[in-house]
């Protein structure tokens, strides 16, 4: 089987170099608190954050989106009330953090924090604008694609992840070397959301799809 | 079988989608001694790192998985590195616990860190207890030598009663054994 993630040391990506660990990992048998995880209530999220364009008080500038996805497990069985956080940058392609300094606008009417729950069909539904692409020093012209960040809970702790969202047929994800980190090409796609017009408003948002899958049962019993 | 989603770097910008007031709390639930859990996250070269998410996963005092809050989810505890690498987590001290194949497990967090330059998290987990009262749980039978399992096990403050310090070497010298999934 093909290897999924990416390895810990990946010098294109300058940052790997000091921060990945080189020590042998510890092969272990999950634990109970691998096949357990927490449970979020439906008060932990606001209904508002599935709605990332009403944050300020006008529209946000740039192409409104309205992104649809599943979370499921890797049976393809969805998963229910899995946390899923977004954030991203503004159209111009400038974050609403202290960090980025880059000079590209603020959008005083977008911050890019989303939250949601998925329902019992495993799915969920952002509205919000497309991402700018924008530049970073990792190297020599380099300019990251346009993405979302997706952080998710599934139903194990050993289920968790941090992944990224790009867009289909974006010129810059060649260059790009986190998104071609994971060694197989059929994994990258994985990251790629699918145009579904009809997921979007009519004369008012383009819609896409992003169907999310955890890994975690090979921590579970049933899976050794 | 669906083909998983890989792993991607947090980036430096999360703190906008995953900020949590209070997320440092880890609201178990249930009584329990009060603990803190503190230490500082160096890299390779010894510097810190002020940019990690580091989260913790816990039994409660009597050994069995929190549930949810009202608000909250139970027994999860998130926080941000600050200028000097350290993290801290508020908490009840966790129980010991079983497994279905009868192994004994001692207090333990299970820990998720994520940071800019990890393109998947680093996971492992934290035991509280000595080497002498570890040396049967599963994870110390994994990591075998000595010196290793120390990277795992955190030390009581003697300063601060309830207090448990725990450094994490991400790369390196000393680097905290980790757990490959």
């Amino acid at each position: 089987m093909p290897q999924i993630h990416p390895p810990y040391l990946y010098p294109p990506y300058k940052s790997t170099v000091l921060r990945a660990p080189k020590q042998a990992l510890v092969r272990v048998p999950p634990s109970p608190l691998d096949t357990s995880g927490p449970a979020f209530p439906k008060r932990f999220v606001k209904q508002s954050e599935a709605d990332l364009t009403q944050w300020g008080k006008g529209a946000p500038l740039g192409e409104k989106m309205i992104l649809v996805g599943r979370v499921l497990d890797d049976a393809g069985r969805p998963v229910r009330s899995a946390l899923v956080e977004l954030w991203q940058c503004n159209a111009a392609g400038r974050y609403a953090h202290p960090v980025d300094q880059h000079d590209a606008p603020l959008d005083p009417n977008f911050l890019g924090r989303g939250q949601v729950l998925t329902d019992d069909a495993g799915e969920f539904r952002f509205v919000t604008i497309k991402p700018g692409a924008y530049p970073w020093r990792n190297q020599p012209f380099g300019w990251r694609p346009a993405h979302l960040h997706f952080s998710l809970f599934g139903s194990t702790n050993a289920e968790r992840l941090i992944t990224q969202m790009f867009f289909p047929g974006d010129p810059l994800l060649p260059i790009d070397p986190i998104f071609n980190s994971p060694p197989d090409p059929a994994a990258r796609a994985r990251m790629v959301a699918s145009l579904e017009l009809e997921s979007g408003i009519e004369e008012v948002a383009l819609g896409y799809r992003f169907e999310i899958v955890l890994g975690g049962r090979r921590a579970t019993p049933m899976g050794h | 079988m669906a083909g998983e989603t890989p792993s991607q770097t947090i980036g430096p910008f999360f703190h906008i989608g995953l900020e949590w007031k209070g997320g440092e709390n880890a609201e178990v639930g249930t009584p329990g001694e009060r603990i803190t859990l503190t230490g500082r996250i160096t890299d390779g070269a010894g510097a810190p790192i002020d940019d990690a998410m580091f989260e913790t996963w816990q039994m409660d005092a009597a050994g069995k998985p929190p549930a949810a809050g009202e608000t909250r989810p139970g027994g999860l505890a998130r926080c941000y590195t600050d200028k000097d690498g350290r993290y801290r987590i508020e908490t009840v001290m966790p129980g010991a616990f079983s497994g279905p194949d009868g192994a004994r497990y001692v207090p333990q967090f299970n820990v998720t860190i994520f940071m800019r330059g990890l393109l998947k998290a680093i996971r492992t987990r934290v035991l509280l207890a000595s080497a002498d009262a570890a040396k049967d749980d599963p994870f110390a039978r994994a990591i075998g030598d000595a010196a290793r399992l120390k990277t795992v096990l955190a030390q009581r403050d003697a300063a601060r009663p309830g207090t448990w310090n725990w450094d994490v070497r991400v790369q390196g010298e000393g680097e905290t054994a980790f757990i490959e999934f």
